[in-house]
């Protein structure tokens, strides 16, 4: 009698875990589905142009420079661990672990090892399409 | 008739010798909760600055709810740790069964974790950078990092929607069971509730919670949340995925040292104080270097 009850307590605690480990493939699979697609953002052409026109300037994430016909963009998140990098004399600096950039976007001091990533930009209509 | 002779044994005490602080948490956490429920009307993750910015500034008694809010959720973490501290000195961790011992240890990264989505939820400069951080060092788990960072900061970037149901839902409920099981009842005792509120109260009312700084200001400095200094401090020098590793790290030795025996427990209590004092370190070099 007490091992039938044994069998059926065994019974429901590893269709529990089975259920469980079903549950979180499940929802892992759905998570690795739900990737962020690589995101679009337009930019004013006259606010590139003025950017541009001023020697380089950040326009919400993005810091465009270059020239109005052929801009240069680079995301302003640190490559150390995401925040947003803000202007410094000489270039960039990292607000939360003291990362510091040069004018190009290159690493020159603090824990950031590599350059602030560049933006592809493409010209549609009257905006500028950065793909982040 | 014959009475039994009075003994000097000493009467049994109400509840664990060492609960002192622990009631007291149980009692902010209950504050925290209503007083965060009590908010959900008037906040949107959806536009988490302007929705704060209202509470703060146009509506009647919202800069208090709010820092109410605040402060008690700080002093549940505050409280939980000046119990550890005294049940570590009381050598009573072995009152609780080893699974509830665990739980109840894993209460201390849960409370940490809530409070960083209640840090992130105010959505300012500061918050953006803390999510920002967040999620790397999420993604630097090793297989299914990335697929973790989803789970709790959500796929659609600039959605605080998973941040909030984290915080307010699966986090505060983990915190409520465990704190409930380790405590051996479901609600918070009157004597901690009322003293836990009226020190939240006393908090809300004189020292103001200011606003942080809009979210697209740049700062030359951005502080994460208080607890988590440390962290900011350390993350410096080490790699991301440092900012899951140590403190795995340090609530494994916690869990170990209701296991050993001394003096192994003696050198787990001083790697935990070494790594305490190493912590608090970081700390005051992250607010040094902000002035």
């Amino acid at each position: 009698m007490s091992s039938r009850r044994d069998f059926l307590g065994q019974l429901w605690t590893w269709t529990g875990r089975a259920l469980i480990a079903a549950s979180g493939l499940v929802l892992f699979r759905a998570l690795r589905s739900s990737a962020p697609p690589v995101r679009e953002v337009a930019l004013d052409a006259a606010a590139v142009a003025r950017a541009v026109a001023s020697g380089g300037a950040a326009i919400g994430e993005i810091f465009v420079s270059g020239t109005a016909e052929a801009p240069v963009a680079r995301s302003l998140a640190c490559t150390h661990l995401g925040c947003r990098v803000a202007g410094a004399p000489g270039g960039f600096a990292c607000p939360c672990h003291g990362s510091r950039f040069d004018a190009a976007g290159a690493p020159v001091a603090g824990p950031a090892r590599a350059a602030l990533a560049r933006v592809s930009l493409a010209r549609r209509g009257d905006a500028w399409i950065a793909r982040l | 008739m014959d009475r039994p002779p009075l003994t000097d044994a000493p009467a049994p005490r109400a509840g664990p010798p060492s609960g002192g602080f622990g009631r007291l948490s149980f009692g902010f956490l209950g504050v925290s909760v209503l007083s965060g429920v009590l908010l959900v009307p008037f906040y949107s993750p959806a536009a988490a600055w302007d929705s704060l910015e209202n509470i703060q500034g146009g509506l009647a008694w919202g800069f208090f709810l709010r820092a109410l809010h605040a402060y008690s959720s700080f002093a549940v973490l505050v409280t939980m740790a000046l119990h550890v501290v005294q049940v570590l000195a009381a050598r009573t961790e072995r009152q609780l069964a080893a699974g509830v011992w665990w739980r109840s240890v894993i209460l201390l990264p849960v409370t940490i974790a809530a409070l960083l989505g209640g840090f992130v939820l105010r959505g300012d400069a500061e918050a953006l950078a803390a999510l920002a951080i967040w999620k790397r060092i999420l993604e630097s788990v090793p297989f299914a990092g990335a697929e973790i960072a989803r789970l709790f900061l959500g796929s659609v970037p600039g959605d605080l929607g998973a941040v909030a149901l984290h915080h307010a839902g699966t986090l505060t409920l983990l915190l409520w069971f465990f704190t409930a099981e380790h405590a051996g009842r479901l609600l918070p005792d009157v004597r901690g509730t009322v003293l836990a509120a009226l020190v939240s109260l006393a908090l809300a009312g004189t020292v103001p919670l200011p606003l942080g700084a809009p979210p697209a200001a740049s700062p030359a400095h951005l502080l994460g949340p208080w607890s988590l200094l440390g962290l900011q401090g350390a993350l410096v020098y080490l790699p991301p995925a440092a900012g899951w590793l140590l403190p795995l790290a340090f609530v494994l030795l916690l869990g170990l040292v209701r296991h050993a025996e001394s003096p192994a427990r003696r050198t787990l209590l001083a790697a935990l104080a070494a790594a305490c004092a190493v912590y608090a370190f970081f700390t005051v070099r992250v607010l040094l270097s902000a002035r």
